[in-house]
């Protein structure tokens, strides 16, 4: 179709049709996913300025205005995926693997300790944790393996393949030790494989091969002589399964986390009488236990409200799946959204103690600059994918 | 149609997708597996948070309500103890506890080593004597563990400064113990110390907790439950640093103890045990055998009337301040108050009036001449002789006096304490037939022998009253390899031994005070008592008011023949009058008439140098004034010597503090 500008009709024609354009655009955006997650970022920044009220004395809008400079670096991000075509990670997944293995790479030889730990990468202004950038990343890796494979799907090789590049970086991110963010690594790829549409024999085997995995390093290794995680990990993995075993050690953070939980009841006990919270009794409760944190305050009501959103998300996220203009969206999209369901699931069952404890963040709530921005990124994806879709409802 | 094109004119068509990408089958399933995967998962988490909030909630509440309440037991102070006369014998001295609570210290190793080794130094208490008690409570990280007891003004205030450097340590009023008259009547009042694991477990039901203060021994442990009083609570709330972020509110306010009065007399308990220092330095002065040794005994004075206790004196002693605050090993160890030295220094935690017991010796006479006149085996006016000797089946029995020799009535026999007169009754015994049972044990046994007093005082020997039965049983085959058929059998020596107190016989000095009380107040039997009355704290708005406690046993009636406790009463008081009497010359000249018997018992002791040798033991039991007795006084000088050596001369001490008169002259002494 060719246009062009002969007179002032015609001009104002084309004015009329940019703006349809761009409305047309803004019309075929998903506009429930932006509204829940914008929802879910703002319901997180509400539940943060209680929490932390107390955290930093003179100054309760430390981790408020933190958080909030990460949510405007992370719209920034989603526009920009948004506005990116996913042809590009596609035909670029090569170096998107390299990179991203090269970052995790330079962040074991260089990256700065916490707590025993080698996850950051210190800016000066802001301590980069390429591991939750990575889990996006990831998910368009493999899925360009997997979609540049779509013919040889069924071959043993192609599953054996995929599954070895995948390993290189859980392994380096397993090494630093980031336990919790290789086992999202984990869920990724067995989420891609699945939607990509590997053979339900290859799913079981890897399912078979996974459970294996967990038994030898839980259970048959250690009692070898022969142990792969560290004591705390291996605790704090088999501990939700016996709580009273050991209430003073690794523990103490799941009781008083269920504590708060409990206190809040239906409608929570408020930001000032959060006692669990304010006296500090919960720890990390505005990173990894907030959600415990954010039930003591907003009672089964809150939390409820901020599970459904958390659901609205995922429907939405799934909805893109099925209307994915090629494969690789469509896997690009399903590892996304199934890596945000196992985040939720592990990090809201650790505080409920339904799950092990692992040092996941959870979505959108989390205080954490990499992980919002990752994740918004992550939507940014999503809803460059959705505006690109086959068909309109 | 238009909408698509222009969509695609923005977003331009993707050159390598060949034709259109549609969703398959394959992928709506997965994509649906997914889908309920999601549902499952928001399912469980929000059964769990339903289940969590709604179900448990109340209960998660109040755990997290408690999580930062911190109780504490707020200690009542202990009731005083009084002796008869009001005189306060032990009571309380404010002072400030410093207490750790374990599960507020800090988490982190090294930083709870430094806290802890900085504490030992303002306290002044060694490090590792707190961590091995905070090891003790490791069972209980909600009960305080006390570290110190008697904190300066100086250390209140370094603490107190400084409560940031010392989380988890805490200071709280504290009662202490104390004892104005100091060592008075240790072994009496006993002493208190925390409670400890195992009396917590026994005790829980009757409201003791950990950290509690507990009498251990004497009056203290006896009467526990009148003198603690009633704990009681307050609370605190602390973050989880264990920091106060309140004040202490008090919920429930602690009643004092009440005080407890004994009938205990402080100037008579002062004078016996002077009395028994003085019969001490006297066996030693004597140069009898064995006296050297002499470094033990005790003294009984009660009213014979309704057995309360005038006096409980043990000898040696030790100052139950020792316990108060801080107990510090060292001080026990030189003390003897320990396991390690308590030997050494002749066990001074012995209570020797009620939980020792020794031969009584010829103090034991008195017991033979009624069960013998009772059994119809003796008359009191018979003469029988008395001589150096008494051979029976080809043992020699030796008298104390081996020059004597003449007839004897019962009076005479026991003011002169001629044992071959008892020998000659103690065969008389052996020689009744065997279908009644022993008799002369029955009598002593009636006499309360061989079995506890009852005295509310706590741990008491009840001493060993030897019958053919015991023999059977303690030697058999087993026990004794060598000679168990011969030592299993009663045979005549045990019986001519047994009518002189000798042998196998062991009593304690309380018994034996029971004893001549029975004699002095016309055959009852009393019970011996120390707590006189229980009675609230006077406060503000009222009097102190008794507290009802159980009464003291009444005397009971042993049936004895009025005649024949005459006879004995005759004898006892000749036994002090007489020219010849055993005590005359101690008794002789004091202006209240007094009557009793001396004890020489033999003994078997190594004096610590591993040789066992036999040293006498000196005794002395009576009453006085002797037609109506207001006291009976039993005193026994371990090694003493003879009886009017040692013990009689501290007796009389006794009644001279007890009557306020003075004894003029003493003649020489000729006793057993």
């Amino acid at each position: 179709m060719v246009d062009y500008v002969s007179n002032s009709r015609a001009a104002a024609r084309a004015r009329r049709r940019e703006a349809a354009e761009v409305a047309s655009l803004v019309r075929r955006l998903d506009w429930i996913l932006i509204g829940s997650v914008a929802a879910l970022v703002g319901y997180g920044l509400w539940a943060i300025a209680g929490i932390t009220q107390r955290d930093v004395t003179g100054d309760p809008r430390y981790y408020l205005t933190r958080q909030s400079v990460y949510v405007v670096i992370g719209v920034l991000g989603l526009l920009v995926a948004t506005l990116i075509d996913p042809d590009l990670y596609r035909t670029r997944w090569r170096l998107i693997f390299g990179g991203t293995a090269f970052v995790i790479l330079i962040v074991y030889f260089q990256g700065a300790a916490i707590r025993g730990s080698k996850r950051w990468l210190d800016l000066g202004f802001f301590r980069f944790q390429p591991s939750e950038f990575g889990k996006v990343l990831f998910v368009l890796a493999i899925a360009g393996f997997l979609a540049e494979r779509s013919r040889r799907l069924h071959e043993v090789r192609t599953t054996l393949t995929a599954l070895g590049l995948a390993s290189a970086p859980i392994f380096l991110v397993f090494l630093q030790p980031d336990f919790g963010t290789a086992l999202v690594y984990c869920a990724a790829v067995g989420a891609v494989l699945f939607v990509a549409g590997s053979p339900w024999t290859h799913i079981a085997a890897i399912g078979a091969g996974a459970v294996t995995l967990a038994v030898l390093v839980l259970g048959v290794l250690p009692a070898a002589g022969i142990p792969i995680l560290k004591g705390y990990q291996q605790q704090r993995f088999t501990s939700f399964l016996n709580p009273s075993q050991d209430p003073g050690g690794t523990t103490y953070n799941i009781t008083q986390s269920k504590n708060a939980i409990g206190a809040g009841q239906l409608r929570g006990r408020g930001v000032d009488n959060a006692t669990q919270t304010t006296l500090n009794f919960l720890p990390e409760h505005h990173t990894d236990f907030v959600f415990a944190s954010l039930a003591e305050e907003r009672g089964f009501v809150g939390a409820a409200f901020l599970l459904m959103l958390y659901l609205l998300v995922v429907w939405r996220g799934l909805r893109i799946v099925t209307l994915a203009r090629e494969q690789f969206s469509a896997i690009v999209a399903g590892g996304l959204v199934f890596a945000l369901l196992f985040q939720i699931f592990v990090n809201v069952g650790m505080t409920m103690g339904i799950a092990p404890i692992t040092g996941i963040p959870l979505p959108f709530v989390s205080v954490g600059g990499s992980s919002m921005i990752a994740n918004l990124i992550a939507i940014g994806i999503l809803l460059s994918i959705s505006v690109r879709a086959r068909v309109r409802r | 149609m238009a909408k698509r094109n222009l969509s695609r004119r923005f977003l331009p068509p993707d050159p390598h997708v060949a034709e259109p990408y549609r969703l398959t089958p394959k992928l709506a399933l997965r994509v649906g597996i997914l889908g309920m995967l999601a549902l499952a998962v928001f399912a469980t988490l929000l059964l769990r948070l339903w289940s969590l909030q709604i179900l448990n909630g109340e209960q998660l509440l109040r755990a997290a309500q408690n999580n930062q309440r911190r109780d504490i037991r707020v200690q009542a102070p202990r009731g005083p103890i009084l002796d008869r006369n009001g005189n306060v014998l032990v009571t309380n001295v404010p002072g400030r506890a410093v207490q750790i609570w374990s599960s507020d210290l800090p988490k982190l190793r090294g930083v709870r080593l430094r806290e802890i080794r900085a504490l030992a130094r303002v306290l002044g208490v060694p490090a590792n004597q707190i961590g091995a008690a905070i090891r003790r409570h490791r069972h209980d990280p909600l009960t305080p563990i006390k570290i110190k007891n008697n904190a300066s003004r100086a250390q209140v205030f370094y603490l107190d400064e400084r409560a940031e450097d010392f989380r988890g340590v805490q200071i709280v009023p504290a009662y202490l113990r104390y004892y104005p008259y100091r060592e008075l009547g240790a072994h009496v009042l006993g002493y208190v110390s925390e409670i400890s694991k195992e009396q917590v477990q026994a005790l829980s039901s009757q409201g003791y907790r950990g950290g509690d203060t507990i009498g251990q021994t004497g009056i203290e442990s006896y009467y526990d439950k009148y003198l603690r009083g009633t704990a009681g609570l307050s609370q605190l709330r602390v973050d989880s640093l264990g920091r106060p972020i309140s004040l202490v509110v008090p919920k429930v306010p602690s009643h004092p103890g009440n005080a407890v009065r004994l009938t205990l007399d402080v100037k008579l308990q002062r004078a016996a045990e002077e009395a028994l220092r003085y019969g001490i330095d006297r066996a030693r002065n004597s140069g009898c055998y064995g006296c050297w040794n002499s470094n033990g005994g005790a003294i009984v004075a009660l009213d014979p009337r309704d057995g309360s206790i005038r006096a409980l004196a043990s000898f040696p002693t030790f100052r139950p301040s020792l316990y108060v605050g801080r107990v510090r090993q060292r001080a026990l160890d030189a003390a003897g108050l320990t396991a390690r030295t308590a030997q050494a220094m002749n066990y001074p935690a012995l209570d020797r009036g009620i939980n020792a017991a020794y031969p009584p010796g010829s103090t034991f006479k008195p017991v033979t001449a009624i069960a013998a006149m009772q059994e119809h085996i003796l008359q009191p006016f018979e003469s029988l002789a008395c001589t150096g000797s008494y051979k029976k089946n080809g043992q020699v029995f030796k008298n104390w006096d081996p020059f004597v020799n003449e007839a004897m009535t019962l009076p005479t026999a026991l003011a002169r304490s001629c044992d071959t007169y008892f020998y000659q009754v103690g065969y008389r015994f052996y020689g009744m037939p065997s279908d009644r049972g022993p008799r002369l044990q029955a009598w002593a046994s009636r006499f309360g022998f061989g079995q506890k007093t009852g005295i509310d005082l706590g741990s008491e020997r009840s001493g060993l009253l030897p019958t053919p039965d015991w023999r059977k049983k303690t030697y058999t085959k087993k026990t004794d390899p060598g000679h168990w058929q011969i030592d299993s059998l009663w045979k005549p020596g045990d019986s001519i031994q047994l009518a002189i107190g000798q042998k196998d016989l062991l009593v304690t000095p309380m018994q034996m005070a029971r004893f001549y009380a029975m004699v002095a107040n016309g055959g009852k039997l009393v019970t011996p008592h120390i707590l006189l009355d229980v009675e609230q704290p006077s406060s503000n708005h009222s009097p102190g008011r008794a507290v009802p406690t159980p009464p003291a046993a009444a005397p009971e009636p042993t049936n004895v023949d009025a005649q024949a406790l005459a006879v004995v009463r005759q004898g006892l008081y000749q036994a002090t009058h007489d020219t010849l009497g055993t005590s005359s010359s101690i008794f002789g000249s004091f202006p209240i008439s007094i009557s009793g018997k001396t004890g020489t018992a033999e003994k078997s002791i190594d004096p610590g140098d591993g040789i066992a040798r036999i040293f006498n033991q000196s005794w002395w039991c009576g009453y006085g004034p002797s037609d109506s007795p207001d006291l009976v006084v039993c005193a026994l000088i371990e090694n003493g010597g003879h009886g009017g050596d040692a013990a009689a001369p501290a007796a009389l001490k006794v009644f001279e503090a007890f009557f306020g008169k003075q004894a003029t002259v003493t003649g020489p002494i000729h006793s057993d």
